[in-house]
């Protein structure tokens, strides 16, 4: 996909993305200083709040019909957590919703959650800039299939 | 989904059709789509009671209407909420901060909720609310809640299309009237004191029945209800009395109400066609340019530019 072609897309609906903490994971402060960022970039951003279950997640991005989906744990329950937002997203025959993931995420289990279709999987001190980048290459995947759907 | 798909979703109720239908009409570039769309779904409209909620920021419009929206659920009535949130005017990037708020009433009770965004619209934001409205209203919900900041021109065309207007204040944030006074007195149709519990609400309530007093009357008298967005208290009021004046306004809509429609889409789609001839090829900022480098004054400078465009005279 063209790179310019992508900017025109956005420039009429931006990027929309929902930031979502789906476990017993209280510790948001990293989730608002990434909705400033995502923000700051032009985004339009949702967070889903505390302790959502899955399918409160999903039923959130369908009714908000939004581009990509970004997951964060610190609590250790990623593999599990993620794997039934990624089964539940399979479930439901959505494929027009990009999954990513942050927290506190070794690096070996960092292959298992690309699999299900989770990428990113950034831990902290990554750079702001790498995050966003990465959103917005796999938002604008998720856009190309909402469009070429029609 | 093709359109085709999406019309046949929307008319069965399906969400995922009504949020990718609403996702196109808010999409400034697939306007096409959005007309066929907005054609398609034409007679199944007119049914949906629309709902404005306005007042200024931090007075609990969103906790309110999570609990009013629960309410009307609770009577079995389909629901749907829209909010709109402010964009930054720098980046254009926008907090859709409302939904967090009602976020337990919409899961408990399966609401259908929707954040807009006021940016990336160019004064478009009217004409999406109005056609997320009717999408909404061609799925077959009963009612919608809209809450603006109350704040703009877009948000007051929101207004002009609801139904019942409710005007919402708490205590504690000044002069009550100094906040409700300009227009906002004169388009509530039901006027709600927030957070009750506090102190000097009881002092917020006679404040404004006494200057709605001082207004001329109509056929629908105008209340103060107080209610407690927290615990409940008193929404069942504040729906019974959305109700009363439902079942009062039915009669006296008609023709108006699709006049008013219609000239909130003629101003946006103007304004879309006149920036997307002379924007592209970057016209309008040469042209503009070279007016004052001709030392023409903005007012005639815009004038002429603007008449050059649609092809008429002054």
């Amino acid at each position: 996909m063209a790179v310019g072609k992508s900017q025109s897309l956005f420039k009429e609906k931006p990027i929309k993305i929902l930031l979502a903490k789906p476990g017993i994971d209280g510790h948001d402060r990293g989730m608002f200083v990434l909705a400033k960022a995502f923000r700051d970039a032009g985004m339009d951003v949702l967070y889903a709040g505390l302790l959502p279950t899955p399918e409160e997640v999903i039923d959130t991005a369908v009714s908000e019909d939004v581009d990509v989906i970004a997951l964060s744990l610190l609590n250790g329950a990623h593999l599990t957590v993620f794997k039934k937002i990624s089964d539940l997203l399979k479930k439901r025959k959505i494929d027009d919703i990009a999954l990513v993931g942050g927290g506190t995420i070794p690096d070996s289990d960092k292959p298992k959650l690309e699999k299900m279709g989770i990428s990113g999987n950034y831990g902290p001190g990554t750079p702001l800039s790498t995050i966003i980048d990465h959103v917005t290459k796999r938002a604008s995947e998720a856009r190309l299939r909402k469009l070429g759907g029609r | 989904m093709n359109t085709d798909a999406i019309v046949k979703g929307i008319r069965g109720g399906d969400i995922p059709s009504v949020s990718r239908a609403i996702s196109i009409v808010e999409d400034r570039s697939q306007i096409s789509v959005s007309s066929e769309i907005m054609k398609k779904i034409y007679d199944r409209t007119g049914n949906i009671h629309i709902i404005g909620v306005t007042g200024p920021p931090g007075v609990g419009k969103s906790s309110m209407i999570g609990k009013l929206a629960s309410e009307i659920a609770l009577r079995g009535r389909k629901t749907s909420i829209i909010a709109v949130d402010a964009s930054s005017p720098f980046t254009g990037g926008t907090l859709l901060g409302n939904r967090v708020r009602m976020q337990e009433s919409i899961n408990r009770n399966s609401i259908y909720m929707r954040s807009l965004a006021s940016r990336g619209f160019k004064g478009g934001l009217s004409s999406a609310a109005l056609s997320t409205i009717r999408i909404l209203d061609a799925a077959g919900f009963d009612s919608v809640i809209v809450e603006t900041v109350g704040s703009g021109q877009a948000d007051i065309d929101i207004m002009k299309i609801a139904h019942t207007i409710i005007v919402l204040h708490a205590p504690g944030l000044g002069d009550i009237l100094q906040s409700i006074k300009a227009g906002i007195m004169e388009i509530g149709d039901i006027f709600v004191v927030n957070k009750i519990d506090r102190e000097g609400a009881f002092l917020a309530i006679k404040d404004i029945e006494d200057s709605l007093s001082m207004l001329p009357g109509g056929p629908w008298k105008r209340k103060v209800i107080g209610v407690n967005s927290l615990s409940g208290e008193n929404i069942d009021a504040l729906l019974d009395e959305i109700e009363r004046h439902r079942s009062l306004g039915k009669e006296n809509r008609g023709d108006g109400e699709a006049m008013q429609e219609m000239s909130i889409y003629i101003e946006d789609e103007l304004r879309r066609i006149i920036l997307e001839r002379s924007a592209p090829k970057g016209d309008l900022n040469r042209e503009m340019k070279r007016m004052m480098a001709k030392g023409i004054d903005p007012f005639n400078g815009a004038l002429k530019l603007v008449t050059s465009l649609v092809g008429s005279e002054i």
